[in-house]
C-alpha cells in the first residue's frame, strides 16, 4: 500500500475506516496529514451558527466609507446613462457595489462554512430527522417557545403552511401562484436601511422604476426570508443552503441592474 | 350616404347648420388630421445608419434605457447600426475602439419611455461579441456564433439559432426565450420572469428564476451540466425517449413528479416521497439538477 492508495481514500479514513490503519501507524506523513484532517473536520463541525450582522456594522461600513469620501451625499437627478468616458460619472451610487458585494460575501461564507466536512452527496432528510439541538434560542432570535420545543418535528408541508398567510394555504394551483406572491411581496417589507437608501436612490434617479424595484425587492426579500426559516428548521439540508446562497445572489442583481442603470 | 364628423358620436345625426364642419367634407377633415399626425410622427421619428469596419471577433455593445435592439449576422468585416430614434429628447453616443464598438442612448432630462425611445437594428459579423442592454426591451438575437450577454429589466430577450458561444441574460421582469442553442455556455437568470428553453444544449446550461417558470424541452446533450432553480417557480423538463441524463430533483416545500421510469441513483436511501429522486436514463451522459423552493417540478417524456 503506498501513500497514493491512501489519499485516494482520505474521506473514508478520516471517517474512521480503520483498513489502512497499518500504513498510518508505519507513514509519520499520511498519519500527520489525517490528523490535521481530523481536526479541521471536528472544528467545522463546532463551528456556531452565524447570525445576519446586526444593523449597526452596514451604518458603521457606510460611515466609514462616508469619512474615506467613497460615497457621498446625493447629487442632482440626472436620467443620463453613463456609459461613455467622455461625461462625468455619478459617485453616490458606488455605496451600492459594496454593499451588495458585502451582502454575497457574508452569505457565501455562511453558506460555506455550514457545509458538513466530506460530505459529497445530496441526501435529503425528512423533517422528523433533523437534529433538534441543532437550533438554539441565541441562534434563532425570531423563534417562539413553541417552534423551539419542537423545531423539527413538523413536515415540510406544513413548515410551509404555517409561514403561508391563511389567504392562499389551499392547495397550489397555478392561479393562486400569482396572489400567493403578491402576498408574500405585501408581508415582505423592505427590511434594512440599505434596501430603503436603495429605494431612495432610484427613484431620485428614475422616479417611473421606483415601484418596479421595490415590488422586486420585497420579492427577493420575502425569500430570503423564508429561506433563512427553512434553513434553521432543516440546517443540514444541503440545497436549502445553497438556495439561500442563490436568493442573494439575486439581491445583488438587483442592486447591481438598478447600479448599472441609475449612476 | 352616411357620414360622421368627429364630435358628433354617430353616423347621419342632424347637425345644425353654420357650423365649420357642415361647410367642409368630413371625411377629408379626418384624412387631413390623420395625415398631419403621420407626418408630425414621421418628422419626430429619425433613423440613422452607422457603419464600422471591424476585424475578427468584434466586440459590440449597445445600451439604450427605451427601446429594443435586434441583432442579426451581416458581413463578417463590418457593424452596421440603425439607431431608430423617436424625439429630439435622446440621441446616439457612439465610440469605435479598434475592434470594441460601444453605442448608448443618451436620453436628456425630462425624457419619458415614449420621448427617450432609441431603437437598435443592428447586423454584426456572426462571431462578434455581442453585449445588449435595455430596460424595455425587447432584445433579440439570431444566427449568431459568439458571446452574447442580454440585460433588461422588463425586456423581452429572445435568442434563437444561436450556437458555440456563451449566453448569458439577466432580467428583471422580462421572459427569456431560447431556442435552438447549440454548444453553449448558458447562463440565464431572472427575478420574476419565465424562462423557455427549446432545443438548448451545451456543457453549461443554467437558469435560475425566482418566481417565474422555467421550461425545457429538449434531450439534454451528451456530457454537459444543467442545473435549473427557482423559489416558487415551477420547473418542467420534457424530454424524448431517447435522452441520457442523470437527474436530480429535489423541491424543499413543492411536489416533484415524473412521467417515467428512472434508474434509481441511490437505491439505497430513502427520499422524501413525491418531493425528490434521483435517477438515471439512458447512460446519463448529461447531469441534470433541477432545484426549487416551493415550487412544482414534473419531468415529463415527450
Amino acid at each position: 500500500m503506498t501513500c497514493s492508495d491512501v489519499q485516494q481514500v482520505l474521506p473514508d479514513i478520516v471517517d474512521g475506516d480503520a483498513e489502512f490503519q497499518s500504513h498510518l501507524d508505519s507513514c509519520p506523513a499520511c498519519s500527520a496529514l489525517v490528523a490535521d484532517l481530523r481536526l479541521i473536520a471536528a472544528g467545522a463541525q463546532e463551528l456556531a451558527e452565524a447570525e445576519q450582522p446586526p444593523a449597526r456594522v452596514w451604518v458603521n461600513i457606510a460611515n466609514q466609507l462616508r469619512a474615506e469620501g467613497i460615497i457621498h451625499d446625493p447629487g442632482p437627478v440626472s436620467v443620463r446613462p453613463a456609459l461613455l468616458p467622455s461625461r462625468p460619472r455619478r459617485s453616490i451610487v458606488w455605496w451600492l457595489a459594496p454593499v451588495a458585494a458585502a451582502v454575497l460575501a457574508a452569505v457565501s461564507y455562511q453558506v460555506a462554512h455550514k457545509q458538513q466536512p466530506f460530505q459529497t452527496k445530496v441526501a435529503v432528510q425528512p423533517a422528523t430527522q433533523q437534529p433538534a439541538q441543532s437550533v438554539t434560542a441565541s441562534q434563532t432570535p425570531q423563534s417562539t417557545p413553541a417552534e423551539l420545543a419542537s423545531p423539527a418535528t413538523k413536515h415540510p408541508q406544513q413548515l410551509a403552511q404555517d409561514r403561508t398567510p391563511s389567504s392562499s394555504k389551499t392547495a397550489r394551483p397555478a392561479d393562486s401562484k400569482v396572489e400567493e406572491n403578491r402576498v408574500a411581496a405585501e408581508v415582505s417589507p423592505p427590511a434594512s436601511a440599505e434596501d430603503q437608501r436603495f429605494l431612495t436612490e432610484v427613484s431620485e434617479r428614475t422616479p417611473g422604476m421606483r415601484s418596479t424595484y421595490e415590488n422586486q425587492l420585497r420579492a427577493v426579500n420575502g425569500e430570503i426570508r423564508d429561506t433563512l426559516e427553512f434553513v434553521r428548521r432543516h440546517p443540514g439540508d444541503i440545497d436549502a443552503r445553497q438556495h439561500l446562497l442563490e436568493v442573494y445572489q439575486q439581491k445583488a442583481m438587483l442592486y447591481q441592474m438598478a447600479l448599472d442603470r441609475i449612476q | 350616404m352616411k357620414s360622421w364628423c368627429i364630435g358628433c358620436g354617430s353616423t347621419g345625426m342632424a347637425r345644425p347648420k353654420g357650423r365649420f364642419m357642415e361647410s367642409i367634407p368630413q371625411r377629408s377633415v379626418v384624412v387631413v388630421v390623420m395625415a398631419a399626425f403621420l407626418v408630425s410622427v414621421a418628422v419626430a421619428q429619425t433613423r440613422r445608419e452607422f457603419r464600422y469596419t471591424v476585424g475578427p471577433h468584434a466586440n459590440v455593445s449597445v445600451d439604450t434605457q427605451y427601446g429594443g435592439i435586434s441583432v442579426t449576422p451581416g458581413d463578417i468585416d463590418e457593424v452596421v447600426l440603425v439607431a431608430i430614434i423617436q424625439s429630439d429628447k435622446a440621441e446616439v453616443d457612439y465610440q469605435q475602439s479598434g475592434n470594441r464598438i460601444q453605442v448608448v442612448s443618451h436620453v436628456f432630462p425630462g425624457a419619458d419611455q415614449q420621448t427617450g425611445r432609441i431603437d437598435y437594428e443592428l447586423r454584426v459579423p456572426r462571431d462578434a461579441t455581442v453585449s445588449l442592454r435595455s430596460s424595455t426591451g425587447p432584445l433579440a438575437a439570431q444566427h449568431l456564433n459568439g458571446d452574447l450577454t442580454m440585460e433588461g429589466t422588463d425586456a423581452v430577450v429572445d435568442i434563437h439559432d444561436v450556437s458555440n458561444g456563451h449566453v448569458h441574460v439577466s432580467t428583471m421582469r422580462g421572459p427569456v426565450t431560447l431556442t435552438n442553442v447549440q454548444n453553449g455556455h448558458v447562463e440565464i437568470s431572472s427575478i420574476s420572469g419565465d424562462v423557455t428553453m427549446k432545443t438548448v444544449t451545451g456543457p453549461l446550461v443554467k437558469a435560475n428564476s425566482g418566481t417565474g417558470r422555467i421550461t425545457y424541452d429538449g434531450d439534454f446533450g451528451s456530457g454537459g451540466d444543467y442545473k435549473f432553480t427557482t423559489h416558487s417557480g415551477d420547473i418542467t423538463a420534457i424530454v424524448p425517449a431517447s435522452a441520457s441524463a442523470d437527474f436530480s430533483v429535489h423541491s424543499m416545500l413543492g411536489k416533484v413528479q415524473k412521467d417515467f421510469p428512472l434508474q434509481p441513483r441511490y437505491p439505497h436511501l430513502a427520499f422524501e416521497e413525491g418531493r425528490a429522486f434521483f435517477g438515471t436514463v439512458g447512460k446519463a451522459a448529461s447531469a441534470v439538477v433541477l432545484r426549487s423552493f416551493s415550487g412544482r417540478i414534473r419531468l415529463k417524456q415527450r
